[in-house]
């Protein structure tokens, strides 16, 4: 009874948050307004919460000065094929780390899941020496392929869902002659489909979001994705940037990333708080 | 008979086949070039004379003299000291708010809306800041003026760089601590919750002899993964913002290693340098467990 009671009247604790959420969205609404107003109004100083004409004449800026289009096209591919691969190699690990037995199954179980504590970048030298030396420096696969080892999550994420699902599912499975893959096609994936799920949006958009490792594989302007090719609106040293058309492209680079959270809320709170298969 | 010892074969190699593509990727791309680093961190190599000499320490002589890197360092250490409070406390007062709100109409549009920078890129997180930070015409050097006070450098000002990329990935990650905090607070069964409001505990109180304590594995985890991410989380910032200046203000370990093998191809010292990240990164860890464990109450 109190326990509601306490939860509905709290004044202090909504105002609080109110401001703390106001000071989470201003970058993006600022961002999303400056977008929408034509650049000659961006460089003047007063405050303009809104366009009195919004306009598009950033975005047609910006994708006339730069192949915006590309690299739209260029992040779709490889954020979605990066999620390909990171479930396609996730899910079999995580079920066999769930339900079958096999020597040395604890000790790469972990060796896996320490990779967690990698920090992203700590390979990068020899990995880009790897990638200049077999030919795949400036080509997507450059980007895809290294990206998908950072299953460590995802493994361990896999084998919690795997894990929620009685073993005597498979007991029964085994007796009528299943083998180990109609087991996991059959029986195990079909069950843990909003795990699926959770970590296929959260897949794509950390794919979607690959920074550091693009700059550095990808060169000719028309190969970037949108995260990199933001920064050739920047790199224009002495001249004041172009803010609105920066501002365009920004905004679009978030919006399929904010789109999916809208529709997929519920999966990206479940794997983002560890919680499997609700 | 041949095909029951197939199919006996099979379920004997099965494990093997469908953990290998995650082990050989893991392997292949986590590993090998971690241990490479180790290697090319003793030897000269680099594109311009192939051949690999050994050269014992000097990689390293010259990283832990290069003053560029122990402002790195320096920088480093300060990010922590900021950064990994303010990552833990602040987000575990929202969720305890959060809590509180539960699920009146306006606590469900918190949520999502404080968590909504956490899913942007670094590069878009950047670029929206580096547009509210612009010392020319950004918004807060005009609410500066406005209110009278002369507009500051920010991020081309020595004395601020490193404070700008702070805030900026603070204003980047926060929200996935929120949220993990929150999840551990709304597992917490209500007649707990209910019993202390009954012996009339005030909320601070409640909060530090019932609710900490039961969520101190979800503490626990969040210290480690922040305290790793805090190195990690600040390069794409500060490779959008500041570029690791003026003069090296803003710059990090991480970033340091990054432009030592990527813009200069010292890969020697770059190797070095992410030898010595490896080795902070594995101490700190086990300092971590070794301090925090002790005070974990895991449910039985």
């Amino acid at each position: 009874m109190k326990a509601d009671a306490f939860a509905r009247r709290q004044p202090v604790s909504h105002v609080l948050l109110a401001v703390a959420t106001l000071l989470a969205v201003f970058p993006l609404f600022w961002m999303m307004t400056t977008a929408f107003t034509p650049n000659e109004l961006v460089l003047t100083k007063a405050f303009r919460f809104w366009p009195d004409e919004p306009s598009l004449a950033n975005f047609r800026k910006a994708f006339s000065e730069q192949p915006v289009g590309a690299w739209l096209v260029n992040s779709l591919v490889i954020a979605s094929l990066v999620t390909l691969g990171k479930l396609a190699i996730a899910f079999p690990a995580g079920f066999a780390f769930a339900h079958l037995r096999f020597a040395g199954r604890e000790w790469l179980f972990r060796a896996i899941i320490a990779t967690m504590a990698f920090p992203v970048a700590i390979g990068i030298v020899p990995l880009y020496v790897g990638v200049s030396l077999t030919g795949w420096y400036d080509t997507r696969a450059g980007v895809i392929v290294p990206s998908i080892a950072y299953v460590g999550f995802y493994v361990f994420f896999a084998r919690q869902a795997f894990k929620t699902l009685p073993p005597e599912m498979f007991e029964a499975a085994r007796l009528d002659n299943a083998g180990p893959f109609r087991q996991f096609f059959q029986i195990a994936l079909p069950n843990v489909l909003p795990a699926v799920a959770s970590l296929a949006v959260v897949s794509f958009m950390g794919a979607w979001n690959i920074y550091l490792w693009a700059l550095l594989v990808l060169d000719s302007p028309e190969k970037r994705t949108l995260a990199i090719g933001l920064k050739a609106f920047t790199s224009l040293d002495d001249v004041e940037p172009l803010w609105g058309p920066m501002m365009a492209v920004a905004l679009l680079s978030a919006l399929p990333v904010l789109v999916l959270f809208a529709f997929a809320q519920r999966f990206i709170m479940a794997a983002f708080s560890g919680k499997v298969g609700a | 008979m041949t095909r029951a010892r197939v199919r006996t074969a099979m379920t004997m190699l099965a494990p093997y086949l469908l953990t290998g593509p995650a082990i050989v990727f893991v392997a292949v791309f986590l590993y090998a070039p971690v241990l490479f680093s180790v290697g090319l961190s003793f030897s000269d190599w680099n594109f311009i004379h192939p051949e690999a000499r050994f050269v014992g320490l000097d990689n390293y002589a010259q990283v832990l003299g290069d003053p560029y890197f122990r402002e790195a360092a320096w920088n480093t250490a300060l990010y922590c000291i900021v950064l990994i409070p303010a990552q833990i406390v602040i987000p575990l007062a929202l969720a305890a708010l959060l809590l509180r709100v539960g699920e009146s109409r306006a606590g469900r549009i918190y949520k999502p809306l404080l968590f909504l920078p956490t899913i942007l890129a670094y590069s878009t997180a950047g670029i929206a800041w580096l547009w509210l930070f612009d010392p020319l015409n950004g918004f807060l050097n005009t609410v500066l003026t406005t209110l009278g006070h002369a507009p500051s450098r920010w991020y081309t000002d020595p004395d601020l760089a490193l404070w700008t990329v702070a805030i900026v990935t603070f204003w980047k990650t926060f929200g996935l601590n929120m949220l993990l905090f929150l999840a551990a607070l709304v597992s917490i069964p209500k007649d707990i919750l209910e019993a202390a409001t009954i012996d009339k505990a005030g909320p601070f109180t409640r909060f530090r002899t019932i609710e900490l304590p039961l969520i101190s594995p979800t503490f626990f985890f969040v210290a480690v993964t922040t305290s790793f991410g805090v190195l990690d989380d600040i390069v794409g910032v500060i490779d959008v913002l500041t570029g690791g200046g003026p003069y090296g203000s803003s710059t990090n370990i991480l970033y340091y290693m990054f432009e030592r093998g990527l813009k200069y191809f010292q890969f020697g010292q770059a190797s070095a340098a992410s030898v010595i990240i490896i080795v902070l990164v594995l101490a700190v860890t086990w300092a971590q467990f070794r301090l925090l464990e002790r005070k974990v109450h895991y449910e039985s």
